[in-house]
């Protein structure tokens, strides 16, 4: 009689032999790739929690039948119960959410309670007095997270009146403003412009920046704001828009690494506009003899650096100034990274008159490297 | 017949042997065509400290840098013996690094490790040939330049 297993059994055996197949695989890759086996690293370093994280992450990026499997698992997750994944949620009509932005937005917490690498508030305030030593005015721009503006597409309930912008976003920006933070507030912004019978979508649904209309807001307000404070005068630059229209997955699909789940939807597609100086009928380009400098993130790199091209924040807050401006863009690195950046260049800052810093909301949380006052260099 | 087998033992163990020194691997300098002509500053340098942890962020790539003790310059002028690399996207075999953004930079080196040899094309300052996001854990302790590494090879020390 032949003998039989019960499934439990079977099941538990099919189990621990696909856990057992990864690594003696893996070893036979890097073996034939000529390397010598990574988790051999285990015991070649001192086992730091930094040491380790790192090991982590780099054995999951180089797992061979990871790479094979897990965008496959992915689309099954996604098809079988709308799972996004790690980096994303799936909010209402297709719309697409980063998960920090809505960790951020729902989780409570207290910009006093995390200060592992400096203090918003100090680093805002000490770069604001830094600048102003040389006469340069500042004028603070936090973007607000997609969740912020459209939490009703995150979830049915979420969306109520006056929206459910995190309190201590709120918070954050009324202590700045007390100590004396010029603010340009674009969530009042665009909670008003939403207002407006047949507005557009002022973010993307596939993507965690802002739509070229959105993005076309924020420049005008910004220029508005800097030209009612009387920090600069409108230029004479004439510049116009041309339409470039662009098609293409926004980032927070994309991060689902799963180009099964991108085939279920339409690339999204952008109305963008790209400036042109009507003069010399070339495209807008940044002038680093410009009394404003820019300082951001990605925000700013969408549609300006990415196609179209000259079609982003920047090019637009031009437009508005009438005259060019110049700008240091630091992916991901709002917070602190971009104020490093112009540490180390700080001819950057010769001659301005005014500073526009854009940084993501959730960067007040999660900023890359923190919030480290970073002082910049004795002006000459 | 025993004198026979002894020497039929013998030519295998002198063939053996002559096999293996002949398919021994040659040090590995790390020289390719990539690494001796791009930028404008080549090294042999051993990575001395990958400071914190790697970011390896779904949405962002970050340039981390480095320390590295400079053991021979191939092209270019270093001044020092210890310089501080911006390496993009290390959690990422460098074959597989590049992107828009960053241009064109590559290798053959799969994974950092501290204590490993490099030899790397580079260019500097960064700033000037890489405008993103930049992990400098550095900042503040050291006024030298940060080489910005176009390609990096794995090489023997």
């Amino acid at each position: 009689m032949a003998a039989r297993c019960s499934p439990g059994i079977c099941l538990s055996v099919i189990f621990a032999a696909m856990i057992a197949l990864v690594a003696p695989s893996q070893l036979v890759v890097e073996w034939r790739r000529g390397d010598s086996p990574q988790i051999a690293e285990l015991f070649r370093r001192r086992p730091t929690g930094a040491d380790l994280r790192n090991l982590e992450s780099s054995l999951e990026n180089a797992c061979r039948i990871g790479q094979l499997v897990r965008p496959w698992m992915q689309w099954a997750r996604f098809v079988i119960f709308e799972d996004a994944g790690d980096n994303a949620v799936l909010g209402r009509g297709g719309w697409f959410f980063y998960r920090p932005a809505v960790e951020y937005l729902v989780e409570p917490w207290s910009p006093e309670g995390e200060q592992a690498q400096g203090n918003v508030f100090d680093a805002i305030v000490s770069f604001r007095d830094d600048l102003a030593k040389r006469g340069i005015r500042l004028l603070v721009m936090p973007a607000p997270n997609k969740a912020s503006v459209y939490s009703e597409m995150l979830a049915r309930r979420a969306g109520g009146e006056g929206g459910p912008v995190n309190t201590a976003t709120r918070d954050v920006l009324a202590r700045l403003r007390r100590a004396g933070i010029e603010i340009l507030d674009l969530f009042e912004v665009y909670e008003r412009a939403k207002r407006t019978a047949g507005s557009p979508a002022y973010y993307l649904a596939q993507d965690s920046h802002w739509s070229p209309e959105g993005m076309e807001l924020a420049a005008e307000a910004a220029a508005k704001r800097l030209l009612e404070l009387g920090w600069v005068e409108k230029g004479s630059t004439k510049y116009q828009t041309r339409p470039a229209p662009v098609q293409r997955y926004g980032d927070v699909l994309r991060m689902i690494r799963a180009p099964q789940v991108e085939r279920l939807f339409e690339p999204q597609r952008m109305n963008c506009t790209q400036v042109v100086d009507v003069e010399t009928g070339r495209l807008y380009a940044d002038d680093a003899n410009s009394p404003v400098l820019v300082l951001g993130d990605s925000f700013l790199r969408i549609f300006e650096r990415d196609a179209p091209g000259s079609g982003g924040f920047v090019a637009h807050l031009a437009r508005h100034l009438g005259f060019s401006v110049s700008s240091v863009v630091s992916d991901g690195g709002a917070s602190t990274l971009v104020r490093q950046q112009l540490a180390r260049r700080p001819a950057l800052v010769k001659g301005k008159r005014a500073v526009v810093w854009e940084f993501v909301e959730r960067d007040l949380r999660f900023g890359t490297e923190g919030w480290q006052q970073v002082p910049l260099p004795p002006a000459d | 017949m025993m004198r026979h087998r002894a020497g039929c033992l013998r030519s295998v163990f002198f063939g053996v042997l002559s096999l293996s020194v002949s398919c021994a691997k040659k040090p590995d300098t790390g020289a390719d065509l990539q690494v001796t002509s791009l930028g404008s500053v080549e090294v042999t340098a051993e990575l001395l400290e990958i400071p914190g942890e790697i970011r390896n962020d779904p949405m962002y790539d970050y340039a981390h840098v480095m320390q590295y003790r400079v053991l021979a310059v191939h092209r270019g002028q270093v001044g020092k013996d210890v310089i501080y690399v911006g390496q993009y996207n290390p959690a990422k075999p460098r074959d597989a690094a590049a992107d828009a953004r960053a241009g064109r930079i590559g290798g053959n080196l799969r994974q950092f490790r501290a204590g490993d040899v490099h030899r790397m094309a580079m260019e500097v300052p960064i700033d000037d040939h890489y405008m993103g996001g930049i992990i400098n854990r550095y900042f503040g302790q050291t006024e030298e330049p940060v080489y910005w590494a176009l390609w990096t090879n794995r090489a023997a020390r």
